[in-house]
């Protein structure tokens, strides 16, 4: 068996001398979503970061389609293929979310087609600054933006966070249709129902170790929910 | 119209639009790396000092225009690598470091071309008749020169890419280098574009001002305070910071003498910090 699209082991980092995540190991295959679990505050968001190249690893190695994200900054990991959608401050609140859309590649908005069909909102207020929008309104665009580009592997940050359920559902779609395609797909989540629905792959932390992990259709709510609260 | 006032609008005319080149080069800077480079003013200074130069060589007056700009590429280029980028999200320590290199600039033109005061002829000696006052047709062509730059500027950042893409590391730089955008490299070419636009400015007024290693002193102190009164947020904000202290010094010192003019600056630039620390057009 090939090594998967994109591997992590033994990774560690924080802000400044404070360590938050502890010797994450991880890995998606192409075709395959990886969700992360944890309560709130548990290193999941810095995982994401330590991940996208926005902190620098303390300890441990990244792999994307075989090679090594050591010093490589964020825009050099988008190079390669690696779209980042944060859970915090998800879009450019100074541009409008047409320019949020379009501000790194052409102007027409072609190539947004099916998911401005899904989530008509955006398709409203294409010349309203994204500032404006609602927290949940800000999180669709974000994901309109990361779904529609080109690279294979899509880390998302809490996607599903202010979110109708109607519109998470529509999300888990396109994940879907992603993975079909191909995509490889790291998910932190709170949501679990929407996680579950996605997920092949698992892995839940709690003070920014990994507590379990495994396949998905091995596991229950129940027990992910019991781990979530240790 | 009476010739001694069109004489004074066109004074604030200039002043104003001079000012506004030199404070936009700080400005973008600032907006963009949260640096505020305090040695700014000497590369207005640098700028200045290339004009002279070119006319010790025999040179035409506009060759001092590519000389100014390779210095300060090169000079911009090394001080970005070396001073700016370490310091980075520590702005303190980033005043200091800028503070101690305009020193080492200041000390460094003086060891070549020492302290007295250098002329640079002026290009273009004739006036012109604006609406029957006599204007030196120099001044009137900088503040044109000067207005079409800041001009062509503002139009550039709004409706270019480039500017989009400024505005977008400005807002949010973790996103901005997730969907791709060279962070690194754009903060340093905005480095250098700040100082290659102060230098501009110093080439432009070397012709109208006593050369010495000292000058940008006086330009890093008005561009702070039209950032104190302007506000940090805004092109508008800084534009009508320019109005308001260049337009103010060159009216008081018209009608009372320099000092005055100097004076009351101080005075406003303190009333803002003291009443209305964000300036007119706060930063959201």
């Amino acid at each position: 068996m090939s090594a998967p699209l994109f591997s992590f082991t033994g990774v560690t980092g924080g802000y400044g001398a404070t360590t938050v995540v502890r010797a994450v190991d991880g890995a998606v295959e192409a075709g395959e979503a990886c969700c992360v679990l944890g309560r709130n505050g548990v290193g999941k968001t810095t995982l994401m970061r330590l991940l996208t190249g926005h902190l620098p690893l303390q300890a441990g190695a990244a792999t994307f389609g075989g090679r090594s994200m050591d010093g490589l900054a964020p825009d050099e990991r988008h190079g390669l293929g690696m779209v980042y959608c944060p859970q915090d401050r998800p879009v450019f609140d100074n541009l409008s979310v047409r320019e949020n859309l379009t501000l790194m590649a052409s102007a027409d908005t072609d190539r947004y087609a099916p998911l401005l069909a899904a989530f008509p909102i955006l398709e409203d207020r294409m010349a309203q600054s994204a500032g404006t929008l609602s927290g949940g309104e800000r999180k669709i665009l974000s994901f309109v933006r990361g779904a529609a580009e080109a690279g294979q592997l899509l880390l998302l940050d809490e996607p599903s966070e202010g979110v109708q359920q109607e519109n998470v559902e529509r999300m888990a779609a396109f994940l879907h249709e992603g993975k079909a395609a191909g995509r490889a797909l790291l998910i932190v989540e709170q949501n679990l129902a929407f996680a579950l629905e996605i997920a092949d792959r698992v892995i839940v932390m709690d003070h920014g170790e990994v507590v379990l992990a495994g396949n998905a259709a091995d596991m229950t709510e129940a027990t992910l929910a019991a781990h979530m609260h240790v | 119209m009476d010739p001694i006032l069109t004489t004074n609008i066109l004074n604030v005319v200039y002043e104003v639009s001079t000012l506004a080149v030199v404070v936009l080069g700080l400005a973008v800077v600032f907006g963009l790396l949260g640096v505020m480079n305090l040695a700014h003013g000497e590369f207005v200074m640098i700028g200045a000092y290339c004009a002279f130069f070119v006319q010790t060589q025999s040179l035409p007056f506009l060759a001092a225009v590519p000389v100014a700009l390779l210095v300060c590429i090169v000079l911009g280029l090394a001080v970005e690598r070396i001073l700016v980028r370490p310091l980075y999200a520590r702005p303190f320590d980033t005043l200091l470091a800028t503070w101690g290199l305009s020193m080492l600039l200041r000390e460094g033109v003086e060891a070549v071309y020492g302290r007295g005061f250098k002329s640079v002829a002026v290009p273009l000696t004739d006036s012109i008749d604006v609406l029957g006052a006599d204007y030196p047709s120099y001044r009137l062509l900088l503040a044109a020169v000067s207005i079409a730059l800041v001009a062509g500027l503002v139009w550039w950042f709004v409706r270019s890419a480039t500017g989009r893409r400024i505005r977008a590391v400005v807002n949010n730089r973790e996103l901005a280098g997730s969907v791709g955008i060279p962070v690194t490299a754009l903060a340093r070419n905005t480095f250098i574009f700040g100082c290659c636009l102060a230098a501009l400015a110093g080439v432009m007024l070397a012709p109208l001002l006593p050369v010495n290693p000292t000058l940008g002193l006086d330009f890093i102190l008005k561009s702070f305070f039209v950032l104190v009164v302007g506000g940090l947020g805004s092109l508008v904000g800084l534009i009508s910071g320019a109005g308001v202290i260049g337009g103010v010094e060159s009216i008081v010192s018209a009608f009372l003498d320099r000092t005055y003019g100097y004076t009351t600056v101080l005075v406003i630039a303190i009333l803002f910090l003291w009443l209305r620390p964000n300036g007119l057009f706060p930063r959201t």
